[in-house]
């Protein structure tokens, strides 16, 4: 037999990119499927044009740069489509159809590509394409929402017949407005007469797919957790009321931010404490903006918390193996300053 | 003032040295009044006019000035021209001078200028500061109006106030758009001029291949020559090359026979 002589690393893990975009995917079907059912039609369109432009523009840009059809496709790691995917997710569902074509070209091409392609970005490209969206087209991302075609299960008497609910604004920027949720917060859980981005208003669709999502190890459990009750609890304070907690953090695209774009591997800390600093840090933003500027801002925020990860990955850095743990290092720290002091206290003594 | 050195001076401002593609100097303005084409003409126009009359009389009195104290004495020619123009502007197109707003008595810190009247005026002859000031000033305004049609295009879906069509990307009229569109803007042009400075300078450079002795043989035929040269050449794209020029110089020959 002859021997095989190879470099390291000589185990490599069956997890590729690809295999981890179609995890992404699957996660994200609930809440697709959920988000066409309660806007129709127009959502379907939305998120085929956005995928599609998403793909296209990969390709053509691929094309331009010289490389070969058959390198293309070998290479072609699924997050384009992702990509598109969570992109028309984030959008209001009567978007004409140039919103969703233009923020996901520019998502790929001007945030992905132009910095070297998938894993080179700096920040999310949904979530960017989501912030070109929203300052390009500032009158359908603000005044565009519409009520799903399926009431709420239970509406406040008080607003009247479901279906006329918050009509050209979302339940969120009412109550950030001081007013009185129109909808119960189970239906705020459910979707159900609750306006919004397509993906974004049925909590339980993204929280299946983030139980996917943690159950097939693409993300800790405890990363999205902490995000979304950090922005709970702020935002509780801000407004001196822990009745605020369900319905802020149920209101708006915080779930669908925390599980799926403030995770994104490729625009979050490296290491475990790190992450978990990043994820309180970005409740704290989201929920402080959210006060202070009365809209929603899960995109900003995260867009905003993008340019701190160089920071963080700079100063926590993972453990080299086999060096001492951070707790390990404080404990013979603490020895050495103890024994110190001992030494000075016999020194007393004599 | 010879050809040459007129045509140094005039490529230098438009192109080699353009301040705002190549110096990325003056930025502010640019991203600034850059919102409408109209914008930056006026810009434009206003920088050219204070830097032609800025570098004359800095280069007049380029002896007088002592090295130690010019930088204050620049600024004081430069604000007199300045304060000159706002006057102007306010009188005769005040929606200009309104539309520009701080940005016009900010021409008096303006690095173009400054830079312009450090690096040239102070060196030069009168008429060479002059020429420098007008080419730097019209480079400067070619770049302030395109960046302005493109924003004004995309932004707002006019040209040079004439509305086109009611799509709107608000996302040019804004300042992100601004960066975006200069940043773009600069990494195209300085693409085209690489392209375009590395294919003049392989036409001034080219190395000649010598027919080698059978090839100047009349006996060939002109395919037959290309095909040879090519087949001693490695990669294609010079082979390309190497077949036109070995069937001009085959050309040549026969010519001569």
């Amino acid at each position: 037999m002859k021997p095989l002589v190879s470099d390291s690393p000589h185990i490599r893990g069956k997890r590729t990119t690809r295999g981890i975009m179609l995890d992404v995917l699957i996660a994200l079907l609930p809440a697709t499927v959920v988000g066409c059912i309660y806007f129709g039609g127009a959502a379907v369109a939305s998120i085929a044009i956005s995928i599609a432009a998403a793909v296209v523009s990969e390709v053509v840009f691929r094309l331009i740069k010289r490389e070969k059809i058959k390198d293309i496709l070998a290479k072609f790691d699924l997050t384009s489509v992702v990509t598109g995917l969570l992109l028309a997710l984030t959008l209001p569902p009567q978007a004409p159809w140039y919103v969703p074509l233009l923020s996901s070209v520019f998502a790929v091409v001007v945030v992905k590509m132009l910095f070297g392609g998938t894993g080179k970005n700096i920040v999310n490209p949904a979530i960017t394409g989501r912030v070109f969206a929203f300052i390009a087209f500032q009158s359908v991302m603000v005044s565009g929402w519409i009520a799903p075609s399926i009431g709420a299960i239970s509406p406040v008497a008080a607003t009247g017949a479901s279906g006329a609910v918050s009509t050209g604004a979302t339940e969120l920027t009412s109550m950030l407005g001081g007013n009185e949720l129109s909808v119960s917060l189970l239906d705020l859980f459910l979707g159900t007469g609750v306006a919004g981005s397509i993906g974004e208003t049925c909590k339980l669709a993204l929280l299946i797919g983030g139980v996917y999502l943690v159950v097939r190890r693409v993300i800790k459990w405890e990363y999205p957790v902490i995000y979304i009750v950090v922005t709970g609890l702020v935002a509780s304070a801000i407004g001196k009321d822990i009745g605020l907690f369900l319905p802020s953090i149920l209101s708006g695209g915080l779930f669908l931010g925390a599980i799926f774009m403030a995770t994104d591997y490729v625009t979050s800390p490296h290491t475990r404490a790190a992450n978990w600093i990043y994820m309180a840090l970005l409740g704290v933003v989201t929920a402080a903006l959210r006060a202070a500027t009365k809209i929603e801002v899960v995109s900003f925020a995260i867009l905003l918390m993008n340019f701190f990860v160089p920071l963080f990955n700079a100063y926590l850095r993972p453990r080299v193996f086999g060096a001492p743990s951070f707790a390990a290092k404080l404990k013979s720290k603490l020895a050495a300053a103890r024994e110190k002091r001992s030494a000075a206290g016999k020194e007393d003594a004599q | 003032m010879t050809g040459q050195r007129f045509k140094q001076i005039s490529l230098d401002g438009l192109l080699r040295n353009n301040p705002t593609f190549r110096l990325v100097l003056g930025t502010c303005p640019t991203l600034a009044l850059s919102t409408a084409a109209f914008n930056g003409i006026g810009m434009g126009l206003a920088v050219t006019f204070i830097l032609i009359c800025s570098n004359v009389l800095i280069s007049l009195l380029r002896k007088a000035i002592p090295d130690a104290v010019r930088i204050p004495a620049f600024v004081i020619i430069i604000a007199t021209f300045v304060t000159i123009v706002r006057m102007v502007l306010d009188k005769f197109i005040p929606s200009l001078y309104e539309s520009m707003g701080v940005y016009l008595p900010l021409i008096v810190v303006n690095c173009i200028i400054l830079g312009r009247a450090e690096s040239f005026a102070s060196k030069n002859k009168v008429l060479d500061s002059a020429l420098d000031g007008l080419f730097t000033g019209l480079g400067f305004t070619c770049a302030l109006t395109l960046l302005g049609m493109i924003r004004e295009v995309l932004g707002s879906g006019s040209l040079f106030g004439l509305q086109l069509w009611d799509f709107k990307i608000g996302f040019f009229s804004s300042s992100a758009g601004a960066f975006f569109v200069y940043g773009m803007s600069i990494a195209l042009f300085n693409h085209i001029y690489a392209k375009v400075e590395n294919k003049i300078r392989s036409k001034n450079f080219a190395v000649r291949i010598m027919p080698s002795p059978d090839l100047a043989d009349p006996q060939n035929t002109l395919a037959e020559d290309a095909e040879a040269i090519a087949a001693r050449t490695q990669s294609g794209a010079d082979a390309v090359e190497a077949k036109e020029r070995g069937s001009a110089d085959a050309k040549s020959n026969g010519g001569e026979d």
